[in-house]
């Protein structure tokens, strides 16, 4: 009792700014409100859909089924380690790295070549930064049913012109060591007019007066544009190059439509291998556990490029 | 007691309540079902059902069928496998012949035993209208679970102008590997090492190139898949290896066949345009060809190297497990006046596809149209050397274990053999868990 005495004058003293530190929160709380519920919308839809679903899938991820008459039985990890020994994945994830370093390189230098060709608006800019920009606005699948006529194999619209060319015409779609590349043109094609949309925007944030003090120092363009716009562009550069990368990851539809990874899985893809263990082998288990080291590839490139923006904007 | 009379009464009369209200509530208006159906190969078949589904509806005012696209068979097994998850199965669907077994073993199909049964008839009535070779692929454990709507055999196409440009006779063609060689041969035209004209194409792209390597290994004496059993698949045999070697040495060593993997409509589109002189192509495509080719064409027998024989292509309808009865009824009067001569005759003059239906060539519009396009009557002869599809547990991907490396010795990466015991070996992965519980379950 004698002990319990002392102890609580502390705590009555301290009551006033406890209470104090609650209405500090409740008037934060009260002006933050409608943001949250702003928010709230988003968030339902990001629970229900993207994280119930992952979720989902983790669970997913840690059973199996024999055969169709089986019941699911825990399995551990035994879906991740068979999906990481499928000769089809590993081929599928370097299929994929390929990819994305071939499409996201050429796509991006492509674009800020159009960027920077157009750049000034006039009539003829504009013309021609909508030409460019068309692919992006004809869907994936439309695209790819075109390209299909274009690859066909001697009659096709590329052997027409180039057959005349070419000592031998090339299968474009049939050959397993061309095919991954034929699809990578369509994805190149498809997404330089997109990208270029940023850097026109990032050029914009090129501050005219330091060009014009270079310029009046002396600087010649080549020297201007390595020393003041690319620097000026570095937010754009890392930006475009997820998006890129994540395009490479997402984008599927032109496998599905030309070649369904054939032939024998040369131009299988990350999501398209998920997708055939999902539906045609019907082995949801396996499904899951590919989406499972996708999504922790994903978040951790993410992550990645996140703090290195930050790192940018700390030190600048 | 607990069931007095009173309480039988009351319940009796509770339930005639609801079913009252119910009825009126289904009666109203046509009862709404959909049919899948995927379109193969070239031409205009989603036209064409169009005009058939709009010809039922108006001849069945209580039903009102809308037919939806599903693009190919593949697909369409996909989408339908979706919709029976999701708890909204379509009532009907056009299968490929070959994914019944496999739909089976995953009861994702509804037994037709006993709407058969509920029409007054026998299934061995019913069967019978249609031709033998295609009731292997629709009866399971004999029930029946599938009616044949239109269906295939592989033919050989020639460009009769090109082979009597090269001094062959159109008129007696190819009808073995070895005359098939020789006149490949003749037909490949080169400028230096280009070759301007492919002596003969043969697709292979997923789906069809499995169809085409049975249509060789039969030819070649072989079987593929025990057609008794869905846990046996037959790649690493000599039937099989020489079919393979002969496919393999059209492209590397005859060099009369170009290399890689190509799909059937780059082989349609290559045949039209005169860029290959012969072609392996399903019958389905043969009024594409009669519509587009500028040429005087022939179709002939597929060439045999040990006994001509082919393997059955195609589709039949299906209703899948969990539709309502009274859909189940509509998908049935459907189903049996697509199948019907008349119907299956007009199906098979729009299409190229042959009737199922035998009583189809009785009809009076389709003698006039053999009359006066003999060609069409190639498959129906064929089908007496005809055996069923390639069934077996997970069929899809089992086909693509042969597929793959198949298409590895189309692009030279592999040689027949070392492909074929890959393809087994695969195959047998795959079939496993079912022979686990099946075949290897020993008592």
């Amino acid at each position: 009792m004698s002990l319990a005495e002392p102890a609580a004058l502390p705590v009555a003293a301290s009551a006033p700014p406890h209470l104090h530190i609650l209405k500090r929160l409740s008037t934060r709380f009260k002006t933050s409100l409608p943001a949250y519920l702003l928010l709230l919308p988003s968030l339902i839809f990001l629970a229900l859909f993207t994280y119930g679903a992952m979720g989902r899938v983790f669970i997913d991820a840690l059973y199996q089924r024999a055969t169709p008459k089986a019941p699911l039985r825990f399995v551990g990890l035994d879906n991740i380690s068979a999906v990481l020994a499928d000769p089809a994945f590993t081929g599928a994830v370097i299929n994929n790295l390929v990819y994305a370093v071939g499409t996201a390189i050429p796509s991006i230098g492509l674009a800020l070549l159009f960027a920077l060709a157009l750049a000034r608006t006039n009539a003829v800019t504009s013309a021609l930064r909508a030409a460019l920009f068309l692919p992006v606005l004809i869907p994936m699948v439309a695209a790819s049913a075109l390209f299909l006529f274009i690859f066909l194999p001697n009659v096709g619209l590329l052997d027409y012109y180039i057959g005349r060319l070419l000592p031998v015409l090339p299968n474009w779609l049939g050959d397993s060591d061309i095919a991954l590349y034929a699809i990578m043109v369509i994805t190149i094609w498809k997404n330089a007019g997109y990208y270029m949309l940023f850097f026109l925007a990032g050029l914009q944030s090129v501050p005219e007066d330091v060009m014009e003090a270079a310029h009046l120092d002396g600087a010649g363009p080549w020297q201007r544009f390595r020393h003041i716009t690319l620097p000026e562009l570095k937010p754009t550069f890392l930006f475009v190059t997820v998006i890129a990368i994540l395009n490479a990851v997402t984008q599927v539809d032109h496998v599905f439509v030309m070649t369904k990874g054939g032939p024998s899985n040369a131009t299988n893809l990350v999501l398209f291998y998920i997708y055939q263990q999902a539906v045609e082998h019907y082995d949801i288990g396996k499904a899951s556990a590919a989406t499972l080291l996708t999504l922790a590839a994903l978040m951790g490139l993410t992550a990645l490029s996140f703090r290195t923006m930050a790192n940018r904007e700390g030190g600048a | 007691m607990l069931f007095t009379r009173r309480l039988m009464l009351g319940l009796a009369m509770a339930g005639s309540i609801v079913s009252a209200l119910a009825v009126p509530a289904m009666a109203e208006g046509p009862t709404e079902i959909d049919l899948f159906f995927p379109v193969p190969v070239d031409g205009k078949l989603a036209r064409d059902m169009g005009t058939l589904i709009k010809e039922f509806n108006e001849t069945h005012p209580a039903i009102k069928a809308t037919a939806v696209y599903t693009g190919s068979y593949d697909d369409t097994l996909i989408k339908t496998r979706a919709s029976i998850k999701a708890g909204k199965p379509p009532a009907a669907v056009i299968m490929s012949a070959n994914f019944l077994l496999d739909m089976q073993i995953e009861n994702e199909l509804t037994n037709l035993d006993g709407l058969i049964a509920a029409d007054g008839t026998t299934k061995e009535k019913f069967l019978g209208q249609f031709f033998p070779a295609l009731q292997g692929n629709a009866v399971i454990d004999r029930s029946v679970y599938g009616v044949p709507f239109h269906n295939s055999t592989p033919l050989l196409y020639i460009n009769a102008d090109k082979a009597k440009e090269a001094g062959l006779d159109p008129s007696k063609p190819p009808q073995t590997w070895a005359e098939l060689t020789d006149w490949a041969k003749k037909l490949t035209k080169r400028e230096g090492d280009k070759v301007t004209q492919w002596g003969i194409a043969i697709p292979c792209a997923y789906d069809y190139c499995g169809w085409m390597m049975e249509t060789l290994t039969m030819t070649n004496g072989g079987r593929y898949y025990n057609e008794e059993f869905g846990g046996e698949v037959y790649y690493d045999t000599p039937s099989m290896l020489g079919a393979l070697t002969w496919w393999n040495d059209l492209v590397y060593k005859h060099k009369v066949h170009a290399p890689g993997a190509t799909p059937g409509p780059a082989v349609s589109t290559s045949f039209i345009s005169g860029n290959a002189a012969m072609m392996m192509l399903s019958t389905g495509s043969l009024t594409y060809v009669r519509d587009n080719a500028k040429f005087n064409y022939k179709v002939a027998f597929i060439p045999r190297n040990v006994r001509n024989a082919v393997p059955i292509g195609g589709a039949s309808l299906i209703v899948p497990a969990g539709v309502e009865a009274d859909k189940q009824k509509a998908a049935w009067t459907l189903i049996k006046w697509m199948t019907s001569p008349e119907k299956s005759a007009w199906w098979s003059r729009a299409t190229g596809y042959f009737a199922p239906n035998m009583a189809a060539y009785k009809t009076p519009d389709m003698v006039d149209f053999l009359n006066k396009n003999p060609d069409a009557k190639t498959a129906v002869e064929q089908l007496d050397v005809a055996k069923p599809w390639f069934a077996t547990y997970k069929t899809v991907p089992v086909r693509k274990n042969l597929e793959d490396e198949v298409m590895l010795v189309l692009n030279g990466k592999k040689q027949p053999k070392e492909a074929l015991v890959a393809a087994q070996k695969a195959a047998d992965e795959t079939l496993k868990p079912y022979n686990a519980e099946t075949s290897l379950k020993l008592p």
